[in-house]
């Protein structure tokens, strides 16, 4: 093989991994959920505490994360007192924390009161655990957390319990 | 004695030298692919955890007078003791309690002192099969979570069991809880007791 030939090969090799890890890192802030699935799951009917209808739509505009939890999920539970300070200290500046629990609603409004929950909780049925599935949970699975930036796009899934650190970054580059 | 031997010429030197920069650049390139492609799985799903199906493959087998309830769960997983619900029919079958095996207390941080089963779990139903049934449906609910910090939502699984088939695996692989089992076992870190 001449010299020139293979300069050609390497470079070539260069560009195709230069292309191919430029797709992966946009991939990076855009996870593989289709924009109609994630339209839906924005509207999804859910309901609030009182049960009155709502809908994660309601906070377009706003960084959302969504936190899918239950109280019979410890990993869910030891979560949560970091999402109510990052409400706390994040809240004016547009950052909205949304629970979705998948769990009887007396249980949940007692563990509201004793946890302290600033940001609103909203109780999921059957179609809840299609939601998260929707957004990538395939196994249906708590806790499952959904960051959405002001458009309302999906810019990062968290399957399995998540945290103040790998929270932070990802908000402060929204927000 | 000391010898002259020649001098041994600089890697960078000579003709070589851009093909070795384009190869170093090459490598640099391959670096920032890898990070690119490890940043990308972070937002996919977690491919290191089972379906709930795969993480507690259960079988069941109808004797004349026991029903037989067998869970092989993963290694890294485990089930919640007091949160299996046994439905076992029709009617006219008389279920008792189960025995469930002793799990390992754990001791929550939330839930205090809760029993897990892992590795294989055999569970025993005494009936009383009225005469000329071979054939009754069980209905079975489990709750478990992977030490890998998630809980699945309970699963529930329905089974027909013909005396004398052998071990009977559900029909489909578990992948959605169904709406009354989600109001019947929502919440029971308390709750537990199997209707029969």
């Amino acid at each position: 093989m001449t010299k020139a030939r293979y300069l050609l090969i390497v470079v070539a090799v260069g560009l195709l991994g230069l292309v191919t890890g430029l797709y992966y890192w946009s991939a990076d802030d855009q996870p593989s959920i289709p924009e109609a699935r994630v339209a839906s799951a924005l509207t999804t009917p859910l309901a609030t505490l009182d049960g009155a209808p709502t809908s994660l739509d309601k906070w377009h505009g706003k960084v959302l994360v969504v936190n899918f939890w239950a109280t019979w999920c410890a990993p869910c539970r030891k979560e949560i007192p970091e999402f109510v300070r990052m409400q706390q200290a994040l809240g004016a500046q547009g950052l909205q924390f949304v629970g979705i629990a998948i769990d009887d609603r007396d249980k949940v409004r007692t563990f509201v009161r004793e946890a302290g929950i600033n940001y609103p909780i909203l109780i999921g049925e059957l179609n809840a655990v299609d939601l998260a599935k929707s957004l990538g949970n395939d196994l249906g699975a708590l806790p499952f957390t959904v960051v959405f930036d002001r458009n309302g796009q999906v810019i990062q899934t968290e399957l399995g319990a998540t945290n103040e650190a790998k929270l932070r970054p990802v908000l402060t580059r929204l927000l | 004695m000391r010898t002259n031997t020649p001098p041994i010429p600089h890697p960078d030197i000579g003709t070589d030298r851009p093909l070795r920069r384009l190869t170093r650049w090459v490598t640099g390139l391959a670096g920032a692919l890898l990070i690119a492609l490890t940043a990308g799985q972070a937002v996919a799903a977690r491919p290191d955890l089972l379906p709930a199906a795969a993480a507690f493959r259960l079988s069941a087998e109808l004797s004349r007078d026991e029903i037989t309830v067998r869970y092989d769960v993963a290694p890294g997983y485990y089930l919640y003791r007091d949160r299996f619900r046994f439905d076992v029919l029709p009617p006219q079958v008389r279920a008792s309690s189960p025995l469930l095996p002793r799990g390992k207390v754990k001791e929550d941080e939330f839930f205090g002192r809760v029993e897990i089963l892992r590795n294989r779990v055999v569970i025993r139903i005494p009936v009383a099969l009225p005469a000329g049934t071979r054939e009754v449906r069980l209905k079975v609910v489990s709750q478990g979570c992977a030490d890998a910090g998630v809980c699945y939502t309970p699963q529930e699984d329905d089974l027909r069991l013909l005396q004398g088939a052998g071990a009977t695996r559900p029909a489909a692989a578990r992948d959605t809880p169904h709406e009354s089992l989600l109001d019947e076992l929502r919440g029971s870190p308390d709750a537990g007791d199997s209707k029969h």
